[in-house]
């Protein structure tokens, strides 16, 4: 939609089948060159992401030999007669094994055809070793009021009635100290519990368990339908065994209803003056110390149900004294939050472990204050979990995204488990990292970079969970090797993304896709470069881009750089007379550009104080994993309005649009908001929607509900749907994301029936004066 | 000498109760008993007594029905106290001035009688309100304490049961025998309706138990953090027995089964009584410890030192007898400091050191029960009877004990299960019937003025209804200066039980030898010096002189080195046993005491087969040597603590299927039969007799042990090791013991 605002035309699917998407897509050969386009080279991949033409082979695919192990693709050369393959990427010679002799010219497998450069892979599965099922352990907060804890509740037996049948399930409660729930005891329930204050190591949390395998431990029934394939058979045997921990969902769900409905806030006394006890960093410790004893392997996430600050023992982000305020953005730049380093080390640690075993951390947060989600950050980005931020635990934000992760079919997020992403590449290439939720695994290659972006130095990365929308940006650099230069260079560079990773159904699958695109020699022409630029995806690069260097550098300034840029890349690229702004001229493949970087400008990503810490991390996690259009939406929201005299139309993104016979459907991603003019408001007010004779105003009032609900209905986290009239208090949510060109600056120029903002905000008009004058200059 | 004219208490040991003809105002006996009624009026007269002087007390003695000590409550006028002594008001107080003032009897102050405590005198002196004061006219009195005898309020009544839940636990089915047990015990517990009720059982880890009011089932929570010992909540690991009786019994039910899986053989014992610590220091209460494991986790964790034969004779034998780790006895100074009382069940049947678990209940005034290789088939019933009498019988919380004396004199040891908080206050958390106390005491001047010394036993405790009392024993004796007196007014069963105590105590020090050679010695010169004495008055030497008072004192000084506690050496008792039989004789009131040195031996056979309708518990009684075993015979030994029933090989076959229930040609090893009551007319008549010896003493329940002669090894450890005037491996027969000591008496 926002492309709507005078870019290029969409198309219905812009990411295509290989869901790749470049912010040029004609690379210029050299590094000076690359550096002139300002704009990284840089690729967003959603390495999972469905798509109904997506070509499914029920065999392993053919790799080239060592040290490349590029996939065979239509981009190799195939010599039928000799049945010959040669690389595109090493131009090895490669031999088609036995079973493929009778390929010919018109017989091809499915991986050779044109278009299908992508294709998925699944190794036949055997009877023998059915799919490990999914393990589900949820770690809830118990220091929360009495409501809260019945709207926890609530959701949580709901997402019971929900789980599959064959998911094993654990039940984690904290406060004060750790309670694991042991389900699989019969007689009584049964809890180990664990001290809040002190830093336990997987091991002695295993120990203590009884499922390091050191002591004896526990009272595991031998009757107890074993849990064979997610777990250690030996421990099993051992009577040590995971199993007591976690079950299946269709034999405990008696037991966690039983659980749930006596369940109680925690009972450790809160001090006046105080902070409630809750020890947030060791209940994460014991869930993760407790999915270790699980196979390597096994699709396993925690997921955390947090109602406020850590207040004791790691991962500690504010003292338990409430005269201490939880650390805002002022104080991280001032480093005066003193347990924030700290506590970000604990989580990186605990992302590290959660790595090492293959398992996710999702945190859905809910409270009024913060509760840390900044300092959790690395560990649920590290591991690709799913981090939700809302306001309570019965705000729908909260329970309609809860229940999304359990749903299946349409609504399904497609959680996946184990995802591993290599990434090949034709030499010239080197890749600098990832920004996105994933870990290096440090496996350095002749293309691993020099300069590091994100997370570097190696070609192949860990995801513990990914799901049908996750995306990352892989960060590119040229590096021409003198020989290339020799003879006839190749036209042509290629990229290769393998990812193998368990389905939601536990199946293992390899996706590989393979791209083309274009070298261009761009120090004479750079009609090609502009021809290959991708302004959205540019835009949103830019934005995962300084998100990161704004938490990586100390005193970034990110308006400065941005504004640097822009005007760099317009003179490098845009038509002009040097030192004549009106002669100015920007290709249509800029033109919305410069809209891009205005609203990040004022975006929630680079404005960071008009926010806490956590609603800065929750924002950037979900700006980093999410796709190009959604990115796109979160920087420079949608509008749509809706009045009698037309059909519902895109509108500006300006105050402009504001009028007293209208209604706004206003899409920031994170929220979502319906604004009625003063006139539509009042009518409503009087109820005409409800006489027979104005059904037109009750479809008028009812269309932006029913469009609201469908993006809603699509989008994970749901986002948070605001209700408001014109001149209402609530009406800050639209006023906020519009271009403030009218302001009370500029009131005399208002329309009868708009608004105006009060800011000191430059508006779009000016920006755009501003960049057409210094992008001429000399 | 004819061994058949030796002295032996085969009458029934009948307590001093002579004392109380010429002092009726005396405490009755069973509450305080001196060694010799009489004290000596100097230094060197006492030099030349070589017994222990002192006294056995039993302050809670059980007193048959009518003869319950009286409850005074003083009301207004607060107890009536010596100003200067504190000694209180009791029948040898004298009252003066037209009964305005009273003249102490301990220190002779004169105090003032409060207005409310007026009555005049009659024209002999008395106050005429006397006999109805019992506090005036009773030597034993309870008086109600009002609050300035309270550091805090009165604390309910608290069990906590610390149950060791390793797989040996659940083997040898102890967790069913205590589930049923004390859960039967629940209605009967003291302190209706304030009684508290705790559990915590553990192996590895510790598992506590919450009783949420909105639950029907507990909760178990485990901390397996044993370097780090916390509680899971801040409150409910208590509960109200009456307000929460159906969870209590719904985990009791639960209990034998949710550990029935058990395969975990550590113990962290030591965390566990932390954690008990932890849960019970509000209220303090009694600690019932079940261990059925040596405890080999965390703190506290004790090693397999094992009894090494080595060790013996050297003089580091003593120190096997001794807490390893000195965690248990600072353990309990804490338990004591906060009113825990901890009794030790102990049922492996390995070694599980005693010696250390033991401390605990030393200082805290509990108690060890000892069950080595329990099996729940054959110790279900002592334990069930042991544990119900712990449960139910009556307890004095909070307590603590002084026991003051006239001028002159004054106590100087205590030995019992007790905390000595200063010099004459011994703190005892919990303190019941079946607990006595010994001391010794000194003379503090070189002459002694006065006629008569008196002492006044006072412990001041919280009843289990609540109510804060204290209990007053009273009693005088007379200042002598004839040795022959002193020997005449002996009381050997005081000096036996004096002796018992100090000797176990040396061996916590010396070698068991050296603490044999020790109390030997002790008779030795008190006979020579009686010798001499009588010597000189009678000029009869050369002949074997007993005083009267005395002249069954070798024989249980002989039985006492041929005690578990002391006799032999590495060989001849595990050290386990050794330690908790030292333990249990350390707390032994004197009948008790005198009843396991010198057991009873009964012939029964008769009473099974022949139409006698009544056994007559005071049958006569047999010597305790193998003559007087008739292979013809069944025997029964009693000491108090173990039944011996022991068949002759020419006891007729059919009594002997009667009483086992089935052919005892099937039964090549009798040592698996659990004799229960089968129908025929021997075997109900056994079963009757049995419970009959059983009833003359409820404090303890005697195991049944069956035996039929010639079965070597156990016939000897079962019985005949037990005969005690029969010479056996190393030690003397009563004969020779007392020619040994007559030899050495002569001897200058
Ligand atoms: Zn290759
Ligand atoms: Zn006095």
């Amino acid at each position: 939609m926002a492309d709507m605002a005078g870019g290029p035309p969409s198309t219905a699917d812009p990411d295509g089948p290989d869901a790749v998407r470049m912010t040029w897509n004609a690379w210029p050969r050299s590094k000076v060159e690359a550096s002139k386009c300002v704009v990284p080279l840089a690729a967003t991949v959603s390495p999972v992401r469905p798509h109904p033409d997506l070509l499914s082979l029920p065999y392993p695919p053919l790799r080239c030999k060592p040290p490349c192990l590029a996939a065979l693709s239509p981009f190799c050369r195939v010599d039928f007669s000799a049945k010959i393959w040669i690389c595109p990427f090493c131009f090895s010679r490669n031999h088609f094994p036995p079973h493929y002799s009778a390929i010919s010219e018109s017989n091809v497998p499915g991986e050779l055809y044109p278009q299908y450069t992508t294709v998925e892979y699944s190794a036949p599965t055997s009877d023998a070793m059915p799919p490990p099922p999914p393990v589900f352990l949820f770690v809830i907060d118990t220091c929360v009021i009495d409501e809260e804890m019945e709207f926890l509740k609530s959701a949580m037996r709901r997402a019971v009635g929900l789980l599959p049948e064959n998911a094993l399930v654990g039940l984690l409660t904290y406060g004060t100290q750790v309670h694991l729930h042991e389900l699989g005891f019969g007689e009584m329930s049964k809890i180990y519990v664990f001290r809040g204050t002190k830093e336990m190591s997987k091991d002695q949390i295993l120990d203590q368990l009884g499922l390091s395998g050191r002591g004896p431990g526990g009272y595991h029934k031998p009757g107890m339908p074993a849990v064979a394939n997610g777990l250690h058979h030996h421990q099993q045997q051992q009577g040590g065994s995971v199993s007591r921990f976690l079950l299946p969902a269709s034999d405990c769900e008696y037991t966690l209803n039983a659980l749930l409905d006596e369940l109680q806030t925690d009972q450790w006394p809160v001090e006046s003056g105080s902070r409630a006890l809750r020890c947030t960093g060791v209940a994460l410790s014991v869930a993760a110390g407790l999915l270790g004893a699980c196979m390597p392997g096994t699709g396993a996430r925690i997921i955390a149900l947090v109602g406020g600050p850590c207040t004791v023992g790691p991962g500690m982000i504010v003292s338990k004294d409430l005269s201490e305020p939880v650390r805002s953005h002022k104080d991280l730049d001032k480093d005066a939050a003193p347990h924030f380093h700290k506590a970000v080390k604990f989580y990186d640690n605990l992302a590290k472990q959660l790595v090492n075993q293959g398992h996710v951390l999702d945190v859905f947060a809910s409270a009024l204050d913060q509760v840390g989600v900044a300092e959790m950050k690395v560990a649920v980005e590290r591991t690709g979990g799913l981090v939700v931020l809302a306001e309570s635990f019965g705000h729908s934000v909260f329970k309609d995204s809860f229940k999304r992760i359990f749903e299946e079919g349409e609504q399904s997020l497609g959680l996946s488990f184990n995802g591993t992403l290599e990434i090949i590449c034709s030499k010239d290439i080197k890749i600098q990292g990832i920004i996105g939720p994933c870990t290096s695994l440090e496996k350095k290659g002749a293309s691993c970079a020099d300069t590091v972006i994100g997370q570097g130095n190696t070609t192949s990365w860990k995801m513990c969970g990914l799901d049908r929308s996750t995306s990352l940006t892989v960060f590119f650099d040229v590096a021409p090797s003198d020989k290339s230069q020799q003879g006839i260079p190749n036209p042509q560079l290629y990229i290769q993304f393998l990812t193998n990773y368990q389905n939601s159904e536990g199946q293992t699958r390899l996706r590989v896709t393979t791209i083309t695109r274009k070298w261009v020699d761009s120090s004479a022409n750079t009609e090609e470069l502009v021809e290959g630029f991708d302004q959205e995806t540019a835009a949103v690069v830019l934005a995962r881009f300084i998100s990161l260097k704004m938490e990586m550098e100390e005193e970034f300034d990110a308006t400065r750089w941005l504004d640097r840029s822009l005007i760099r890349l317009c003179s490098r690229f845009g038509d002009y007379r040097k030192d004549d702004p009106s002669s100015f001229i920007i290709n249509p493949n800029f033109s919305i550009f410069p809209q891009f970087i205005f609203n990040l400008r004022r975006s929630q990503f680079v404005q960071v104080f008009n926010n806490s810490p956590d609603e800065t991390a929750y924002f950037r996690m979900l700006l980093n994993r999410e796709s190009v259009t959604n990115s796109v939406v979160m920087i420079q929201p949608s509008l749509l309005s809706y009045s009698f005299s037309a059909p519902p139309a895109p509108a500006l993104l300006d105050v402009a649009s504001i009028a007293a016979d209208r209604i706004l459907l206003l899409d920031a991603y994170f929220s979502v908001v319906i604004f009625h003019g003063t006139t539509v408001a009042q009518w409503r007010n009087m109820g005409y929607q409800n006489q027979p004779e104005h059904q037109a105003f009750a479809q008028l009032l009812q269309a932006p509900h029913d469009d609201a609900q469908m993006i809603i209905k699509d989008r994970f986290p749901v986002p948070r749907l605001v209700v408001c009239d014109q001149h209402g208090s609530q009406a800050r949510f639209l006023l906020a994301k519009l271009n403030p060109s009218a302001t009370y600056n500029s009131a005399h120029e208002m329309a009868p029936g708009g608004d105006i903002i009060f800011t000191d905000d430059v508006s779009l008009q000016v920006f755009c004066e501003h960049l057409s004058r210094l992008a001429v200059q000399s | 000498v004819d061994p058949k004219s030796l002295p032996r208490p085969l009458d029934v040991d009948d307590e001093p109760t002579s004392i109380l003809e010429t002092y009726p105002l005396n405490c009755h006996p069973r509450f305080l008993r001196l060694t010799t009624h009489s004290i000596p009026s100097s230094q060197s007269l006492l030099a030349r007594w070589h017994l222990p002087l002192g006294a056995v007390v039993h302050p809670l003695a059980e007193a048959p029905d009518g003869e319950e000590v009286p409850i005074v409550n003083f009301g207004p006028a607060g107890v009536i106290r010596c100003r200067r002594c504190r000694t209180y008001v009791n029948p040898y107080v004298t009252f003066t001035d037209a009964g305005r003032k009273w003249r102490c009897n301990l220190c002779a102050l004169l105090n003032d009688v409060p207005g409310e405590y007026f009555c005049p005198l009659d024209a002999s002196g008395r106050r005429s309100d006397v006999d109805h004061r019992p506090e005036l006219s009773k030597g034993s009195v309870e008086f109600v304490a009002p609050t300035e005898y309270m550091v805090r309020p009165p604390m309910p009544p608290l069990y906590f049961f610390l149950i060791d839940v390793s797989a040996s636990a659940v083997r040898s089915g102890l967790l069913e025998v205590l589930a049923k047990t004390i859960k039967s015990c629940l209605d009967e517990l003291p302190g209706f309706p304030r009684t508290q009720i705790g559990f915590l059982t553990f192996d590895s880890t510790l598992h506590f138990y919450i009783y949420p009011s909105s639950l029907t089932q507990p909760q178990m929570m485990v901390v397996a953090d044993l370097d780090d010992i916390f509680l899971p909540l801040p409150d409910d690991l208590l509960v109200n027995l009456s307000d929460s009786r159906n969870v209590v019994d719904a985990f009791l039910d639960s209990l034998p089964s949710m550990f029935q899986e058990n395969t975990n053989v550590e113990s962290a014992f030591g965390p566990a009584l932390k954690a008990a610590f932890m849960v019970m220091g509000q209220l303090g209460g009694k600690l019932l410890v079940f261990q059925s494991t040596l405890p080999s986790l965390g703190i506290g964790r004790l090693r397999l030192r094992g009894d090494d034969l080595r060790v013996y004779g050297t003089d580091k034998e003593h120190t096997l007898r001794i807490p390893e780790d000195p965690f248990y006895k600072q353990m309990a100074a804490d338990f004591t400091k906060n009113q825990i009382a901890v009794d030790i069940y102990a049922f492996s049947d390995k070694y599980s050191d005693i010696a250390s678990l033991g401390s605990l209940t030393k200082y805290t005034g509990g108690q060890v029960y000892h069950y080595p290789s329990f099996q729940a088939p054959i110790h279900y019933e002592k334990l069930r009877h042991d544990l119900s009498r712990d449960l139910t019988r009556e307890t004095a919380w909070e307590a603590v004990m002084r026991i003051r004396c006239g001028k002159g004199v004054r106590f100087t040891t205590y030995h019992g299960h007790f905390m000595l908080r200063s010099t004459d206050l011994l703190a005892l958390p919990a303190v019941d019937c079946d607990k006595a106390f010994a001391m010794q005491l000194s003379l503090e001047e070189t002459m002694m003025t006065t006629q008569t010394v008196y002492f006044q036993v006072a412990l001041l405790y919280t009843s289990s209804s609540g109510e804060r009392r204290i209990r007053v024993h009273t009693a005088a004796a007379p200042v002598v200066t004839d040795l022959g007196e002193m020997y005449r007014r002996a009381d050997t069963g005081a000096i036996v039980s004096l002796l018992s105590r100090l000797a176990i105590e040396n061996t916590l020090s010396h070698k068991l030898e050296d603490a044999r050679q020790l109390i030997q010695l002790k008779i030795v010169k008190s006979l020579k010096e009686y010798r001499s004495l009588y010597a000189v008055q009678h000029r009869l030497g050369g002949r074997l002189i007993y005083p009267e008072s005395l002249k069954l004192l070798p024989l249980y000084v002989l039985s006492l080195c041929k005690s578990i506690a002391l006799r032999g050496g590495y060989a001849d008792a595990s050290l386990d046993e050794r330690c908790a039989a030292g333990h249990s004789m350390m707390i032994l009131p004197v009948r008790r005491m005198l009843k396991l040195l010198y057991p009873s031996l009964l012939r029964v056979d008769e009473y099974l087969t022949k139409a006698f309708d009544e056994f007559e518990a005071s049958s006569k009684q047999l010597a305790l040597t193998a003559q007087s075993l008739d292979s013809t015979g069944l025997y029964i030994f009693d000491d108090g603590f173990s039944f011996t029933i022991w068949f002759g090989r020419m006891l007729p076959p059919v009594v002997l299927n009667d009483i086992l229930g089935a052919d005892s040609s099937f039964f090549p090893d009798v040592s698996k039969v659990a004799l229960c009551e089968h129908d025929n007319e021997a075997s109900r008549k056994l079963t009757s007799i049995l419970n009959k010896l059983r009833e003359k003493d409820p404090s303890g329940y005697q195991l049944c042990n069956v035996v039929r002669q010639g079965e070597q090894a156990r016939e000897t450890s079962l019985l005949l090791n037990k005969l005690i005037e029969d010479q056996t491996a190393g030690t003397s027969s009563y004969l020779d013991w007392i020619l040994q000591i007559y030899r050495q008496s002569q001897s200058s």
